[in-house]
Parts: structure tokens; sequence; C-alpha cells
């Protein structure tokens, strides 16, 4: 599984169809993704795992993501209590 | 001298359709003087002229229905469809606040965490004071029944014990609702759930207040024997607006208070 995971990201071109969210408004796709990527990668960190596991979600979050967004979110994490979600 | 040969009430000129539009206009322009300019007089002239016309016009037709008899069946009937109609018109109204409740609850957004209640949201319980709220106000639908059933067995005694017992209760809800307000942790300014939630009860509070007045009024016809036992519309709307206001409870209850939580 890994090994197709590592093909995926190396063939990757953008975020493929997720049956999850099968309608115009992506925005939860986007935020999911986004919350999947830093959880994982926190996780792994702290447990000293693969972090390249965790670049699929990285790969998705950035095709789908508008980048204000994103730089709001990043901004907000690194903030004290600032982001409305654990990660 | 010249009689009317059908059963219709052709009303005589009433000067309140034109104050009543006049307060409309005072307390509309009050609000936008008391939002952005500080000032009260606007608004204050506003409730009061609406108050004397709510009073003055309601007085001249229990003057034509009860004391001069112009209330004909026919009549009656009409005053039947325009109650029902008034309250299909507030029916609509919640129902906007329900579906804003529902376009930001089902899908809630990246900025409140994605998840409902919103992230820092601490509902209200809805297995403490709002289950009770629920129990007063469905009593009070039993209590009024009662009243109404006393009433068409001309019943008078009992007629007014019920009234009351459906009075207090409203009185009760009210006061109850007016605590809880006091502890919820959130304001109406805290996100999408303190706007919904405080628009949709408030709403639903206010309504609860004029139902109660209207009971209120019922209440004091009945001490003056305006009321018969077959005909009392004026209470039977009270009552239909009373069950509705009840109805729209149950509705908040279930998606705001129990669902929403």
């Amino acid at each position: 599984m890994a090994e197709d995971i590592k093909t995926k990201i190396k063939n990757y071109k953008t975020a493929p169809f997720n049956s999850r969210f099968p309608n115009q408004n992506q925005t939860r796709n986007c935020w999911q993704n986004y919350l999947h990527f830093h959880r994982c990668e926190k996780a792994m960190t702290a447990k000293g795992g693969d972090v390249s596991a965790c670049e699929w979600y990285h790969c998705v979050y950035k095709s789908l993501c508008p980048i204000s967004w994103v730089s709001k979110w990043d901004d907000r994490r690194r903030a004290e209590g600032m982001f409305p979600r654990k990660i | 001298m010249t009689h009317q040969m059908h059963a219709y009430h052709m009303v005589n000129p009433s000067p309140w359709p034109l104050t009543g539009a006049l307060s409309a206009l005072l307390m509309t322009s009050g609000l936008i003087m008391w939002f952005h300019f500080n000032s009260l007089m606007l608004l204050i002239l506003g409730l009061a002229t609406n108050t004397l016309t709510m009073y003055q016009w309601w007085r001249d037709i229990i003057r034509e229905g009860t004391f001069q008899g112009h209330h004909t069946p026919i009549v009656q009937k009409g005053l039947r469809y325009g109650m029902i109609l008034f309250i299909i018109s507030e029916v609509f109204f919640f129902a906007g606040f329900f579906w804003a409740f529902y376009h930001s609850s089902l899908a809630p957004t990246p900025e409140l965490g994605g998840c409902w209640p919103p992230t820092g949201i601490y509902p209200l319980n809805p297995m403490e004071v709002p289950l009770l709220n629920t129990s007063v106000l469905l009593a009070s639908g039993v209590s009024i029944t009662w009243a109404h059933h006393s009433l068409l067995e001309g019943n008078r005694k009992q007629m007014l014990q019920a009234l009351s017992i459906t009075i207090m209760l409203g009185i009760y809800f009210t006061l109850l609702q007016m605590s809880e307000y006091f502890e919820t942790s959130f304001t109406i300014s805290d996100s999408v759930y303190g706007s919904t939630f405080f628009m949709a009860t408030g709403f639903h509070g206010l309504h609860v207040i004029i139902g109660s007045t209207f009971l209120t009024i019922c209440f004091f016809r009945q001490l003056k024997f305006h009321f018969t036992s077959n005909h009392h519309f004026g209470f039977e709307a009270a009552a239909w607006y009373w069950h509705f206001v009840d109805v729209v409870w149950l509705f908040l209850y279930v998606s705001i208070y129990w669902w929403g939580s």
C-alpha cells in the first residue's frame, strides 16, 4: 500500500474525485485534507514515523484550497488558541 | 329608515388604520434613530401610538361584535379565515429563522471549526430548563383546552380557573426563558450560533408575550360576560394563536436545543 501511495504521489497531477464530497461546493474537501495533513504530520513527528506518508493530503489540499485560506489557517495555527480545531 | 338587506358588516369609517400605519412609520424610523443616532424619542412615540391604535381598534371591534351584534355567522367566518391566514403568515415568518439555522448548522464552515455547535460554544443542556419549558407549554395547551370545554358547557367558574392557569403557565415560561438568557455563556454576537439562537428564540419569546396578553384580554372579557357558550370567537382566536406558539416552541426545542447541541 505504501508503494501505491508513493507511486500515486509521484504521478500526482491534481486532486482526484472523492466520493465523500460529490457536490460542487468543495470547501469541506479542502478543509478535511488540510486538517488530515497537519494532524498526520504532528502524529508522525511525535511517534517518529515517516512523514512522507502524509504527503498525499498535502498535495490534495494544495490543489483544492484557495491560497488565502491556507495562509490564514497557517497563521492561526501558529497563534495560540486561534485555530478552531485540534491539530 | 333604510336597513341593510344582507348579513355582512359594513364597518363605519375609522381612524385606526391610518394611526396604525403612521405608528408603523414612527416605529421603523424610530429604530433607525435608536440604532444609528442614539435617540429613543421617535421609537417611544411609535410604540405609544402603536399601543393606542391596537387598544382602540380592538376595543371598537368588541363594541361592534359583542355589544352591537354585527358579528353574524358569516362575519364570524370571515374573521376565522383572517386569523388562520394571519397564523399561516407567522408560520412563514418563523420558517425563515429555521431556514437560517439549518443552513448554517447542516454545513458548518471552517471558521466555526467545521462542527456544530461551533468551537468554543457551550450550548444549554436541553435536559434542564429547556425541557421544563417544553412541559410548561404542553401543559398550558391542556389547560386552554379545558378552558374552552368549560366555556362550551357554560361553566363560568371553571373557564376562568383554566384560563388563569394557562396565563400563569405562559408567564412562568417567559420568566424561565428570561433567566435562561442570563445563564447562556454565549451572546447574540457569538458567531452564527448566537445569531440563529437568539433570533429564533427571541421572536418566539415575543410571541409568547403577545399570546399571553391576548389570553389575558380574554380573561377580562369573560369576567365581563362578553362570551356565550356558542359565540366566543375572540377566545378561539387566542387559543389558536396559543397552540401555534406551543408548536413553534416544539420545533425550536427539537432543532436548536436538542439536535443543535
